[in-house]
């Protein structure tokens, strides 16, 4: 059975690089360098402070956590690109996230007695302050795949999409930089005291980030001419390997990207460009690159591949959707951005990469890989708007 | 699309294992206690060393499906079995040990056993699970979301079986709970329940809901606040009443009120 694509018709972001999709764009041209020592919160306990921070923010009201006020920024610069005109039962939201709202639960379990800030902690929380915010009334989904939940959030408002569930669907992810977060990932030796390297022979880490990214859905009958993009295709699959380490096999990340090749009945010859997830830890990056060899197989030879987050950071939540707008922006404009702080080759990864500049090509179809803790993987197939 | 149906339910709550062991009053039954809890299974080994009592409960509720279902592990295994997980609050003990242990002590649980993620990944690693694979956070509605989902997964052919896991705890994070007494009715009862989901005849029709579906009501009234475990929960209760399609399931959390229908083709 084929499955139905989905428009994306417009998207929005905030981010370390830029404070809207354009001022995005343009730093991912560029090769801006998002990353930079923290400052909304104490820092110097740990053994890196450094990450992608957003620091001018618009304060929306006191009160708003932060992930919401940044879910509120990505959404006023969606809606100045497209409206949501449809009933507002019909529209639904679906946000994916690692942390949720966990920065207002150190608040709560810091001293603030409120039931406000005790609710604030529960994860679905800035999804349900988007929805209202944003007047919806149809389902309101959180989704959670650790880093890979951007990516599967815009798989699960395809499904609704397709079940008529919902006529427009406001999909995404985000993730706030906070304490907790800070403190966990350097706690596990996983930050770098380097510059983020993705696919690097000499890459030491990660580096964390924060945003949010938005797109706007629908059926793709439904759309009209209004359109960055079509999303062909998704899967996610589980790794039942390690709590927190990808399989060193990559058979659930392979496994994701056949079925969703498979759902978009595209195969590897098709695809143009491949936005992989490359978090710059060295297993990540030796397990992707060997997995995306083999789903390509000779195709690998010729088809460009990228990594963002050595300008973001590892924004989390909101990595796998800022990289699937990256997709759909790069077949607009005909450029793929390069991988900043890739310098040297890795005989491990041997892949394309778009290395030290730009690269003009206009991709056609792209796939864009994530995997996250808890043994989570996803893929996305889509289509960009090349007219 | 291929039909559905629920094969089996497993159980496991602060009032037992299975349907059976669920008072017929849970208010009355819980004689004022504010948490019910659920002991922390007895399963050992090294690979368990680090996991948290959420992580042994989903475990124990995929066991106890399997008795039910009186299937051996190795029929779950592999990539034909999808894992859709559903929690509102299963990562609250996680957390709240992560922030306060850590704070006091200076040793810290181990940090990806924070993530809401970490409760499947041991339930998939347990299991050999490798198929497709959601995780949604929210109450009973998010779970009535896992449902269709689990709906879909099988009925498109993107697996043969699909598992439909909750775990939801309690004890740990009790007083912040306390403070949000308008969210949830005591008590609260620490629960995992896992749903299989296999081809079948039946056609699910997932919409909103406006009112509380019986079954939902039998839930609460049986088993107190088990959040996203409250739907799964229900259809064990269904199962164990004799009853098959067609029935209507809902769920509720924060506002939002989700409908799932079984209907004959």
């Amino acid at each position: 059975m084929k499955t139905e694509p989905v428009a994306i018709i417009a998207a929005g972001a905030v981010t370390p690089i830029g404070a809207d999709l354009d001022a995005f764009w343009t730093g991912l041209v560029t090769g801006t360098d998002g990353v930079s020592r923290i400052e909304r919160f104490p820092v110097g306990d740990l053994r890196v402070g450094l990450g992608g921070e957003i620091k001018k923010l618009k304060r929306e009201r006191r009160g708003d956590c932060r992930a919401s006020q940044l879910l509120f920024a990505a959404a006023d610069d969606l809606r100045a690109r497209a409206s949501l005109d449809a009933p507002p039962a019909r529209v639904a939201v679906v946000l994916g996230t690692a942390l949720g709202g966990v920065e207002e639960g150190e608040k709560a379990l810091a001293g603030d007695p409120s039931a406000r800030r005790a609710a604030a902690a529960l994860y679905d929380g800035p999804a349900r302050a988007l929805a209202l915010r944003l007047g919806a009334r149809g389902p309101v989904i959180t989704v959670s795949t650790a880093c890979a939940s951007g990516a599967t959030a815009l798989g699960v408002a395809a499904d609704l999409l397709r079940s008529d569930a919902a006529d427009l669907v406001v999909a995404g992810g985000y993730d706030i930089l906070c304490r907790f977060v800070m403190r966990g990932f350097d706690a596990l030796r996983s930050l770098t005291r380097d510059r983020v390297r993705p696919f690097d022979r000499r890459r030491s880490g990660l580096l964390l980030g924060e945003g949010a990214a938005l797109v706007l859905l629908a059926r793709d009958r439904d759309a009209g001419e209004r359109r960055l993009g079509r999303l062909l295709g998704h899967a996610s699959a589980s790794d039942g390997a390690h709590v927190a380490a990808p399989d060193p096999e990559g058979r659930g990340l392979e496994w994701a990207i056949r079925a969703a090749l498979a759902e978009a009945e595209v195969g590897a010859a098709d695809i143009d460009f491949v936005s992989a997830h490359g978090t710059a830890t060295p297993l990540n990056d030796r397990v992707e690159a060997a997995v995306l060899r083999r789903v390509l197989g000779a195709c690998a030879e010729r088809i460009p591949v990228n990594a963002i987050k050595g300008a973001l950071g590892h924004t989390m939540g909101a990595a796998a959707t800022l990289e699937a707008i990256m997709c759909l922006l790069a077949s607009r404009e005909g450029v793929v951005p390069h991988t900043v702080g890739l310098e040297e080759h890795d005989p491990e990864c041997e892949l394309d990469f778009v290395v030290t500049a730009p690269r003009a090509v206009r991709p056609r179809v792209s796939l864009s890989t994530s995997l996250g803790f808890g043994g989570c993987n996803a893929a996305l197939v889509l289509e960009g708007d090349a007219r | 699309m291929t039909g559905t149906e629920v094969a089996a339910v497993g159980v496991v709550t602060g009032w037992g294992e299975g349907a059976a062991a669920l008072p017929s009053d849970a208010v009355r039954a819980a004689a004022g206690r504010r948490v019910i809890a659920a002991a922390r299974p007895p399963l050992v080994g090294e690979r368990f060393r680090r996991a948290t009592r959420e992580c042994l409960l989903g475990v124990a509720a995929v066991e106890a499906l399997l008795r039910e279902a009186n299937l051996e592990r190795e029929e779950i295994r592999g990539c034909e079995t999808a894992l859709v997980y559903v929690t509102a609050a299963g990562y609250g003990a996680a957390n709240h040990g992560f922030i306060v242990a850590g704070a006091a002590t200076g040793a810290t649980l181990h940090f990806p056993y924070t993530a809401p993620s970490a409760v499947p990944a041991e339930v998939a690693i347990e299991f050999g699970l490798t198929g497709p694979y959601v995780i949604l956070l929210g109450g009973a509605a998010a779970t009535i979301d896992g449902l269709w989902q689990a709906t879909l997964q099988v009925g498109r052919g993107r697996c043969r079986r699909a598992l439909v896991l909750a775990v939801e705890t309690f004890s740990e994070c009790e007083e912040l709970w306390a403070r949000g007494r308008w969210l949830l009715r005591p008590p609260l009862v620490e629960s995992a329940a896992c749903a299989l989901l296999i081809p079948g005849p039946s056609r699910a029709t997932y919409a909103p809901a406006s009112t509380e579906s019986p079954l939902e009501a039998l839930a609460r009234a049986r088993a107190g606040e088990t959040l996203a475990c409250a739907p799964l929960i229900a259809l064990a209760l269904a199962r164990a009443g004799g009853g098959a399609a067609p029935f209507r399931l809902t769920g509720q959390w924060r506002g939002r009120r989700a409908g799932l229908a079984w209907e004959a083709h």
